[in-house]
Parts: C-alpha cells; structure tokens; sequence
C-alpha cells in the first residue's frame, strides 16, 4: 500500500518514486511547499476518500506523519 | 455535471508542458482580492489544449486596487488583453459581512453605494489606462444571515446589500464596451455553497475557491477567453439516430421513434429546443448521420414534434459514407475551418473515428441517456462571442441563402454566367459605432482569405477609425438571394501623401469565391488614384490557413518587390463588371 501513497506523492510533487520514503518532507523534496501540500491533502482526500480536519492538515512534516493520519481514518498504508 | 481532473492534475501536466509554438497567444492578468495559486496552471494547462499559449500576471496579493489605481503599475506594463478581477463578499463587505445588523439600514445602503462609487473609479481608471478586457467577478449572496428566518423581511437587509451591489455593478459595466460580469454567485448556486468554500483550506491557506472546484471556475473564464482569441465554436454537427430523437428510423419506421411528450421523446424534444436556442444567436447547426435520406428528410419535414426544420440545418450530410469525409464535406460546403465544428453523436465508435482522425473537431462525449444532453450542450463554454452582432442573429437566414446560391451554381453554365446572374452589390462603409463591434470580429474570426492575420480588439479599431493616417472600412454583401451582411474589412495605412500600405485585407468565408475581394481592392485603388496616391503595397504573411488568398495579390496585378507586393497607381485598375460598388 505503500506504493500507492508514494505514487500519489510522486505525481503531486513530481519526483520520481524512487526518492519518496517515509522520512521524505518538505525538506527533502523541492516542490513540497505550502500550496502543494494542499494540492497534496485534496488528492489523498478523494483518493481515500476520507475527509481531515484542520490540525491534520498543520500536522504534516513529513510521509509517516501522512500515514497516521490516514490509519485514523481507517486507511492503512503499511 | 459537467467533469474535471482534479487540480493536482492540472498542476502534473502544467509542469510537462513543452514549450510548443501555439497558434494564438493571450497576455492574461489575473488581480484578486485573495490567495490565486492553483489558477495559473490551470490557465495554462486549459489554453494548450485549445492551442493558445498563454503568458500571465498575477497582481500582488490583495492590491488591485493600487494596481489599478497606479498609472506606472506592474499591471499596465504587462499589457493584459484580459483581465479578471477576482472579488469576494468577504473582502468587499469588511466587518459589515460579520455584523451587518450592527448598523441601520440607511447606513447599509450608504455602504453599498460608497462600495459601488469605488468600483466604479476602479474600473473607469483601468478602461481609461488599458485596452485589455475587464472581467469581473460578481458577489456571492451568503447562504447566512444572522436574522435566520425572517432576513427577507428586513428593510435594505444584508442579502439585499449583496443583490444590489452585483445589480450595480452590471450597470456599470454596460457603459463599457470592453467590461464584462461573472457571475460568480451563479457558480456558487451551481456547484453549491458548501462544495465552493472549504473552510479547512480557507483557514489554512487563504484559499477561497475550493481546490476541487477552482478547475470548474477556470472553466467558464476560457469562454472569455475562447471570445477574445477567436476560439469560439461556429457550428454543431448532429447525428440523428438517437441523438435527435430515440430510435432508429431505419428500424422502428417513422412511428416507431421516440420524440414527443412522453419519455424519453421529451429530453429529445427538449434537446433541439436548446439547439434552436443557439441557433437563434448565430450558432450553425448540420446534420452527418448513416441513413437513408428519404427516410431522415420525411421525420425531419413532418413529425409533428421536431422542433428543427429543414431550413435550420445550412448542411446536410445524410448519407451511408464515412462520418469523416461527411464532415470534410460539410466544412467545404460551409466554408468553416474544422476547428469550428462541435461534434454531437450518440455513437462512441462514430465519436471516436471522428475524434482519432479529425482531431481539430471538438467531438463531445455524452452518454446513452438523452436527460443529460441538455446539461452537457449548456455548459460547454466554447460558443461565447464577446457582443452579439446583427450578423449573429441572422447567421442561420444567411446560410440557408447560401444553399440557393449553391443550387443556382450547379445549375449555371459557367462561373461567369453564375457571377453575373447573382447580382452582387458591394457597400462600403466606414468603421463606426454600428459597425466597429462586427469589423473587430471579423479580424478575430476571419482565417482564410486574411492577408495579414492582424487581430484587433474594438479599442484598436475605434483607435484606427480616429486617425486621420488609417483608412478603415467594412464591405456590405448583397445579391439577389439576400443580405451576407458586412463581410470584408480593409485597414490602410497612410505612410505618406504618395504611398499607402494594406495593413489588413480580408474577406468572410461566406463571400469567397466571387470576385468581391477584387471589388473591394479595386475600390480601394480607385480612391488611392482620386488622392494622388502614387503606389499601394501590401503584405501576405503565410499563415497554417491563408492559402486562400496567398496569390491575391499577384493575381491582381501587384508586383513582387521585397517581402511586399506594391501596385504602382498609374496602371489599369480592374473592377468586375458584374459587380456593383459603392460608398456610404
């Protein structure tokens, strides 16, 4: 299930798949900006359907932060 | 509803995007009372794949105001040939959009007029120092209001502020040529309030245009855009079998279709309402379908609930060939470029061979169900013209004319023998009030026989007819079948009291082929000669469509010299003697 968020990572920020990680944060990857982190959340959210709130949405600073959230709301990634 | 990709789509493909020469190009500014990232991907993602490259300005957050205001401001150095203008209630509302019971009616109401003086300057200013198009958005009416039930009761009230300034502003910008409305809170209405605001994005970003439905805003701004590029679609091509009406006439016979009151005839009949609707306003319809014409002509004459008739159709391809080399025959036959059609068929397999193998064609995906045909038709975006000219509204009448002529053609013994026999009147007339909105169309639209292909918004043409350098002119076309309307525009400039260049030449598809493009250059010649004018040149700049009127000039007598083509004035002046010309 990994590969799916990865992939979805990858095209948002377009970086090829291979570099994207749990560790991988708007550090790591140069198109993770604010703005595109929301491009980010819209995507997952009609991905999986599921809807975050606001403090999930400030809780992000990197991909295992985005799996937590997830298994939340009941999607497990791993 | 209609469907969209997702913004993280459009911000996928805007980073792929090669740098590909397009056929047009827009400078677009974009001013906003709020956050606009998502909208320029989405601009340029939307306009390459209508073919036009667009290169944008997003004014700084929340100063359209100073933007506009500042003569020397970044806005009026980018030289926009639109602008829109994002506003929001919020913004424009201030605190009176929290507590708008706090102060009397009479003070509401000084607001909204305060509101509207300000917008007002705003935009006068910006016509004054421009000449790009104004779009503005207009102010979504909250579904809130702190007196809950009773908010309609209440004098001068807070939704009531919020109708009354969207009221102003549309008459506002009815004194401007070049100023348009939005309405934005019919985009609310359609997509829903709580679909159109994500408060969690709001809070976190600013943003006031859910993600998700940014895309469907950009939508209906391309219609603007589509307009002023000259983008816009001139013709629909309709199947019939299942598209017109349900049913298969070959199969279930005259009787057997379905098209009447009763479900599913009703979405049927309701459909070509809509088509009529359109073709009221200047919107071509044709016919391509596989069937026996007898059998199609009969339903199309004489079931009682078509609501189009033969005469609203200027092309009829009923037949059993190729749908591909129909619509060839049907762009020939109306002389439209293929990027003009809108593609209407039932049939996915039809759909996609037209789609694969004329992709200029914009061929519409609709489902089985006929209920949703309607939708479909009215949210397309691509039939917007930026002001509806006498031309629009008698477009259908004219084609129809055009049959006759065909007819009379076929039947002449020779293309003189036809010419003469039509009887063909050309008017000159002069680039005025009447006449500027439909000479600015016809540079935008004109692709065939253009010379130069030089594209002029009105403010360029009103500029022109104001120079005493610039000879600017339109040609009115008549013969014994009717009225074509204005269908040719020259723009001379006069370098000096000897010498005079053609800046545009050009002539509507309608009229091509009948000798009138030398009438007009004749004319043209003449009064060059009567002011003493030594020699005219002019230009062709090659386009992917102008072959038409590549050798125009050569033909006529003009002499190769350079890049240009020049007629020295002292040699015979040729007007075809089966053509009347004259000046008004």
């Amino acid at each position: 299930m990994s590969e799916r968020l990865y992939g979805i990572l990858s095209k948002v920020f377009s970086v090829p798949i291979s570099q994207i990680n749990d560790k991988s944060s708007p550090e790591t990857i140069e198109n993770w900006d604010s703005f595109n982190g929301l491009v980010l959340v819209d995507r997952l959210e009609s991905e999986f359907k599921v809807k975050f709130a606001l403090e999930e949405f400030q809780d992000v600073m990197n991909v295992s932060d985005i799996k937590r959230h997830l298994k939340n709301h009941g999607v497990e990634i791993d | 509803m209609s469907k969209e990709p997702s913004l993280s789509d459009y911000v996928e493909r805007d980073r792929e995007l090669s740098v590909q020469p397009f056929a047009k190009t827009i400078r677009i500014a974009v001013m906003s009372s709020f956050t606009t990232n998502g909208i320029e991907e989405i601009l340029r993602v939307k306009c390459a794949e209508n073919n036009i490259g667009c290169i944008t300005y997003f004014g700084p957050y929340n100063q359209y105001n100073q933007e506009i205001l500042n003569q020397g401001s970044n806005l009026y150095k980018f030289k926009p040939s639109v602008t829109f203008l994002i506003l929001d209630t919020r913004s424009i509302l201030g605190n009176i959009f929290y507590s708008p019971y706090s102060v009397s009616d009479v003070e509401r109401k000084n607001f909204v007029n305060h509101k509207i003086e300000e917008l007002d300057s705003v935009i006068r200013t910006f016509t004054d120092n421009s000449d790009s198009k104004l779009v503005i958005t207009n102010f979504n009416i909250p579904v809130y209001s702190p007196y809950g039930i009773i908010e309609s009761k209440t004098e001068y009230g807070f939704h009531e502020m919020v109708r009354e300034l969207n009221s102003k502003l549309s008459e506002i910008t009815k004194k401007y040529q070049s100023v348009y409305v939005y309405d934005f809170d019919r985009f609310v209405n359609r997509h829903g309030d709580d679909n159109v605001f994500d408060y969690r994005q709001y809070y976190f970003g600013d943003i006031k245009i859910a993600l998700r439905y940014l895309p469907f805003f950009i939508y209906d701004l391309m219609g603007y855009i589509k307009a002023i590029t000259g983008t816009s679609k001139k013709c629909i091509v309709l199947d019939l079998d299942n598209t017109l009406w349900g049913g298969i006439i070959g199969e279930d016979g005259f009787d057997g279709l379905k098209l009447g009151p009763t479900p599913p005839g009703n979405a049927y009949v309701e459909f070509q309402r809509y088509l009529l609707s359109l073709w009221q306003r200047g919107i071509l319809l044709a016919i391509n379908s596989k069937n026996n014409p007898d059998d199609a002509m009969q339903v199309i004459r004489d079931h009682p609930y078509m609501v189009l008739r033969e005469s609203n159709f200027s092309s009829m391809s009923i037949n059993w060939e190729d749908k591909v080399n129909n619509m060839k025959k049907i762009a020939q036959e109306l002389n439209l470029g293929l990027d003009s059609f809108v593609y209407f068929d039932d049939d996915p397999v039809n759909r996609a061979n037209v789609n694969m193998r004329l992709p200029e064609v914009l061929t519409v995906d609709i489902p089985k169900d006929p209920s949703q045909f309607v939708s479909i038709l009215t949210q397309m975006n691509d039939f917007n013209v930026l002001k509806i000219t006498e031309e629009d509204l008698t477009r259908g009448q004219m084609y129809l004319q055009q049959k006759k002529r065909i007819e009379l053609e076929k039947n002449a013994t020779n293309l003189d023998d036809f010419l003469k026999q039509l009887d063909i009147k050309i008017k000159i007339k002069k680039a005025d009030q009447f006449t500027i909105p439909r000479i600015s169309q016809l540079t935008i639209k004109t692709n065939q026989f253009n010379l130069t292909t030089k594209r002029y918004q009105e403010e360029d043409i009103r500029k022109f007819s104001q120079n005493d350098s610039v000879l600017i002119g339109c040609a009115q076309i008549e013969d014994k079948f009717g009225d074509n309307g204005l269908t040719g525009v020259f723009i001379i400039k006069k370098e000096s009291p000897l010498e005079w260049e053609i800046d545009t030449f050009l002539l509507s598809c309608r009229v091509m082929g009948r000798g009138v493009e030398n009438g007009m250059l004749g004319y043209l010649l003449q009064k060059a000669k009567n002011e003493g004018v030594k020699k005219i040149k002019g230009r062709y700049i090659p386009t992917k469509k102008n072959k038409p009127c590549e050798g125009f000039l050569s033909c006529y007598g003009f002499k190769q010299e350079g890049d240009y083509h020049v007629f020295r004035l002292d040699d015979y002046i040729k007007i075809p003697s089966y053509l009347v010309v004259s000046e008004e």
